[in-house]
């Protein structure tokens, strides 16, 4: 299980009080002493660097997935911040998501200043603030972006953990490089340093240093295990800083295809290959991806932009084995690679434009955006996503089906959104359903439902039918609504139900 | 397919179970305690109470079931013991539970003098009936001083009840108890009710038992499926139950209850009777399933139609009709309860708003894609290379645990919720349940789970024609294996390899790569 070091703000106001227990397994293990910085060492830092990690205070509002009209949970955190520029302070994304207030204050010193978001990147978990003022930092330390630590070599780690409120540092040494899940978004995997530092919540954001450089940020750690911190490494921070350049950020872009390692005897037979051959299985390809109609499944892909892709799928960069993909992590959108394959035993090479690919969306966890949802009559309907799927206890195994397999099977060409019923507010015209709630809203007055808006114009139109037929994905029995009766009853239940807008359907 | 929905859940979490843990002085001391109330509550005299005493048979049997993981193991075997009921041609009446997945059964007398080795000649898992007789031992000796019970009649709400329990030293328990209630129960298949009739008694521990006789007027009304101590309600199965089970197995050749072979909800809610043009002094169930091949189907009943009379009887929106005997009862109770297959039954439905009528002839419905009982049948698998290939049941899916429905592996689930889907070509799904690693299997390791459609380009139906499909590799010397979804969608194995690991799998100990 990895999470994510943001400490939550110990604010005492009665209704935060839920804060406190998610920090409550965290504040047990926070008793770790600043460790010293040795003299002797070749990269210690003045101590006048300290000022320039600063302590990030946020305050935040969490939308809520399971009663969308809602104005969402308050709370708040804290995380960790460094200046690498003039007023520019990186962190995570995730001490600074859902923000509805943020304050910066330099160590040693106590004032706050109020900072807002210049860029933030959910799916590298990394963003870049600026203070109102800068006055008061002038003239501070900008960290320099290093590079890749090596295995083995030792690191430090700044800022403001748990179990105190002033800087803290600690030390490890880097136990591996790897590609690995970032748990801000939960669908993305970029590269990830490993190291054996004790880092705890609030030390996200913060700077891990070597030979006086940012070889990386800290960002999350593993709850199953004692000293296992993880930081973004710094090509992640590059491309992040890159990518903001003509003022916007624009995401990763990947190449849409699942590959399978090369490792069965009989699989390297069927393909002509030895145990030594290079190359990995494109066992699919996801359509409408960068890669549909570049490449094929069966092919094998041996090489990108030349480098010599293995059997496992990895690559070499740097004298370090990472995967393949980790060519394509460091591209833009709009860039080319060139892909070498074996197709039907024929070595050739074909090109992959990189770009977009919004529909991949659903599995990405959604910040500082307003739930959507549609009411009607009572039935509370929201377009699935991560957010709704972690929110509502969705067990039917048909959504489970569209949720899994929404961009392998296609099913975004045909459907924006998969619409689930995922509330009945009771009311007399629909006291009666039952089994219902939770499933996938198939069609309605017999038109298939491509979208939320979709279906609000649907229940919403110009003519009212005799009745409303609301038909359910794998539920035979459709629901009815009296066409006549719709509009009281959408009243009733919003005024009863404290629904203050009856729907949101724009992000 | 008769479900009522509304049970499923109640139904899980009464098996009655009287562990062996209860200490011995605590269960004496409720025994003292109780006596006395005994005496001035029992509906039977004391003589004809040594009678039925005759007429009980303990039943002691070793329940072993296969395992999901290994198809080719059992898992460890279970001891269950119960009381039973002695009918007349020295067979015992117990339930399905005792006997299902049963590897040794034994008959053995009150008094703890004499044992025999029974076998089932009939088992109904639906009904949760299973009738033994003794096999190879001196039956004359064991039944000499035992009497058969005679079957009783069907009772009424307000009827006074003896449940029969007997200690480990042969004393026996009788607890009274009233008939409070009547309903459709399922009491050990999943999804499949029956009458049962539900008695207020407080019972008590005595020696384990799994169901126990329960006797009025000196005959037997039915058997214990459950008891719940909380509520203190004794769950019977009722006797028209008992009856046409016995019934069935008199030609020797047990043919099983019948079904309609559909699914229903009801038409309470105002808008949806409307949407339907069901005027008000009707009631009606919405036709939601049909399974295939049912009788039902074969009537022409389609989905979307409603049924109003069922024989006549008319059928409310919750799905009762007024049964003479008991009151207000669940529709299934008209066909299963009553009938038999080859029956007829008429049908009144409205479909369109318009009337119809529809005569269903009753039958056993064919055994799904996806099989439900899979009591005392061994899990069909192929083992290959390392491969192992099973066919999918819902035993296999119930074995993720208690949250199975949300444990299991998706594509397999949704399988088992829409067979339709999946049918063409098909008798069973054939998939790939988990991978041994060895020399044939590298790299697969991690697949599971993957529904298989082609094995060297023969389709597969089922166990049969997957062990048939392997049978001659492809020219290259490799097997192609075509999973339904992927990644990957295809697989090869070398032949070669495989065989070899196949022989060194049957030297370590697995003892059959396959079972059809």
């Amino acid at each position: 299980m990895i999470n994510t070091l943001m400490r939550s703000l110990p604010l005492k106001m009665a209704f935060l009080l839920l804060l406190t227990l998610q920090t409550a397994g965290a504040q047990q293990t926070a008793s770790n002493p600043l460790a010293p910085l040795q003299p002797s060492s070749a990269a210690s830092l003045p101590q006048e660097t300290y000022r320039s990690v600063v302590r990030i205070e946020v305050a935040t509002q969490v939308p809520n997935y399971r009663e969308p009209w809602k104005a969402g949970r308050f709370s708040g955190g804290i995380g960790t911040g460094f200046l690498i520029g003039p007023n520019l302070f990186l962190t995570n994304a995730h001490v600074v998501s859902n923000a509805r207030r943020l304050l910066i204050t330099m160590h040693g010193a106590a004032r706050k200043h109020p900072a807002k978001i210049l860029h933030i990147a959910h799916d590298c978990d990394l963003a870049l603030l600026e203070v109102d003022d800068f006055t008061p930092f002038m003239g501070l330390h900008h960290f320099q972006i290093g590079g890749v630590p090596k295995l083995e070599s030792q690191v430090r780690v700044i800022g403001y953990p748990v179990g105190g409120n002033r800087i803290s540092v600690t030390r490890g040494v880097v136990s591996r490089i790897d590609f690995n899940t970032y748990s801000h978004s939960r669908s993305d995997q970029h590269l990830v340093v490993q190291i054996d530092a004790a880092i705890n919540p609030g030390n996200s954001g913060g700077p891990v240093l070597q030979d006086g450089k940012v070889v990386g940020v800290a960002f999350q750690g593993l709850r199953s295990a004692d000293n296992t911190g993880y930081m973004i490494p710094t090509p992640v921070v590059r491309r992040f800083l890159t990518d903001i350049k003509d003022g916007s950020y624009d995401k990763y872009v990947d190449l849409g295809i699942s590959d399978f390692p090369m490792f069965n005897p009989a699989m390297q037979k069927k393909f002509g290959l030895t145990p030594t051959s290079p190359g990995v299985l494109v066992a699919a390809v996801t359509p409408d991806g960068p890669c549909d109609g570049v490449l094929q499944k069966d092919d094998i892909l041996t090489a990108i932009n030349s480098n010599a892709v293995d059997a496992a799928g990895n690559i070499l960069i740097e004298g370090e084995k990472v995967n393949m993909n980790e060519i394509v992590e460091r591209k833009f959108s709009g860039d080319q690679v060139t892909l070498s394959v074996i197709r039907d035993g024929k070595a050739m090479d074909v090109t992959c434009t990189l770009k977009p690919f919004p529909p991949s969306q659903m599995y990405a966890v959604q910040y500082d955006v307003k739930p959507r949802y549609t009411s009607f009559a009572g039935l509370v309907l929201q377009p699935l996503d991560r957010n709704l799927y972690s929110a509502q206890n969705l067990t039917n195994t048909r959504v489970r089906r569209l949720f899994t397999h929404y961009l392998d099977e296609a099913i975004f060409k045909e459907r924006e959104d998969i619409v689930i019923l995922t509330r009945v507010l009771s009311d007399p015209i629909n006291t009666h359903l039952s089994g219902h709630v939770g499933t996938a809203i198939e069609s309605i007055n017999g038109v298939k439902v491509s979208s939320l808006k979709h279906a609000h114009d649907l229940l919403h139109p110009e003519e009212l039918p005799e009745f409303f037929t609301i038909r359910c994905e794998g539920i035979e029995r459709p629901i009815i609504i009296p066409g006549d009766k719709a509009e009281d009853a959408s009243q009733r239940t919003q005024s009863s139900y404290g629904i203050t807008s009856p729907a949101n359907l724009e992000h | 397919m008769n479900q009522k929905y509304s049970f499923s859940t109640f139904c899980f979490s009464l098996f009655f179970v009287f562990t062996s843990c209860c200490d011995k002085e605590s269960c004496q001391n409720k025994k003292n305690s109780h006596e006395p109330e005994q005496q001035s509550t029992i509906n039977t005299s004391n003589a004809e109470a040594s009678v039925i005493r005759q007429s009980l048979v303990r039943i002691n049997s070793t329940i072993q079931v296969w395992s999901a993981s290994q198809p080719w193991d059992k898992s460890a075997p279970k001891k269950r013991r119960a009381l039973g009921a002695l009918l007349q041609g020295n067979r015992v009446l117990t339930t399905a539970e005792m006997a299902a997945d049963a590897t040794y059964i034994e008959l053995e007398n009150a008094d703890n003098t004499r044992i025999i080795p029974a076998k089932v000649t009939a088992i109904d898992y639906e009904a949760n009936l299973a009738l033994l007789e003794p096999d190879n031992g001196d039956t004359d000796s064991f039944f000499k001083d035992l009497k058969p019970l005679g079957l009783g009649s069907a009772a009424k709400i307000g009827d006074r009840v003896d449940v029969w329990q007997l200690e480990d030293n042969g004393m026996p328990i009788v607890t009274d108890a009233v008939i409070q209630s009547v309903d459709i129960v399922s009491s050990f298949a999943n999804g499949h009710f029956f009458l049962t009739y539900e008695a207020k008694g407080s019972m008590q521990s005595a020696s384990n038992s799994f169901t126990v006789p329960v006797i009025r007027n000196g005959k037997l009304l039915g058997l214990l499926s459950s008891y719940d101590s909380k509520d203190q309600i004794v769950d019977i199965i009722a006797p028209e139950i008992i009856q046409a089970f016995i019934a069935d197995t008199s030609d020797g050749d047990y043919v099983g209850f019948p079904s309609l072979g559909i699914g229903i909800t009801s038409t309470v809610d105002p808008s949806f009777r409307d949407w339907l043009k069901l005027s008000d002094d009707l009631g009606g169930l919405y036709v939601t399933k049909i399974r295939k091949d049912s009788a039902a189907q074969k009537a022409g009943l389609e989905k979307g139609d409603v049924i109003i009379n069922i024989n006549d009887k008319a059928i409310g929106r919750r799905g009762y009709y007024s049964d003479e005997q008991y009151g207000r009862l669940y529709w299934s109770h008209l066909i299963r309860g009553s009938l038999k297959q080859g029956d007829s039954v008429e049908l009144t439905i409205l479909r369109g708003g318009e009337q119809k009528q529809l005569t269903a002839t009753l039958s056993r419905p064919e055994e799904p894609l996806v099989a439900r009982d899979t009591y005392d049948q061994a899990p069909l698998y192929l083992l290959k290379g390392g491969l192992i290939f099973q066919e999918l049941t819902a035993t296999y899916l119930k074995a993720f645990g208690k949250e199975w429905q949300s444990k299991a592996p998706l594509n397999l689930l949704d399988i088992m919720m829409t067979p339709e889907d999946y049918e063409q070509d098909r008798n069973k799904i054939v998939f790939l349940s988990a991978v041994i690693p060895t020399p044939a299997t590298t790299g697969y390791e991690r697949l599971r789970n993957f529904i298989i459609n082609k094995v060297n380009g023969h389709t597969v139906a089922d166990i049969s024609s997957l062990i048939e499909a392997f049978k001659q590799a492809g020219a290259d010397g490799l097997h192609t294996i075509e999973f339904a979804e992927g990644p990957p969608r295809t697989i090869y194995l070398d032949a070669q390899i495989s065989d070899t690991v196949d022989a060194e799998l049957l030297k370590r100990g697995i003892p059959a790569l396959t079972r059809e």
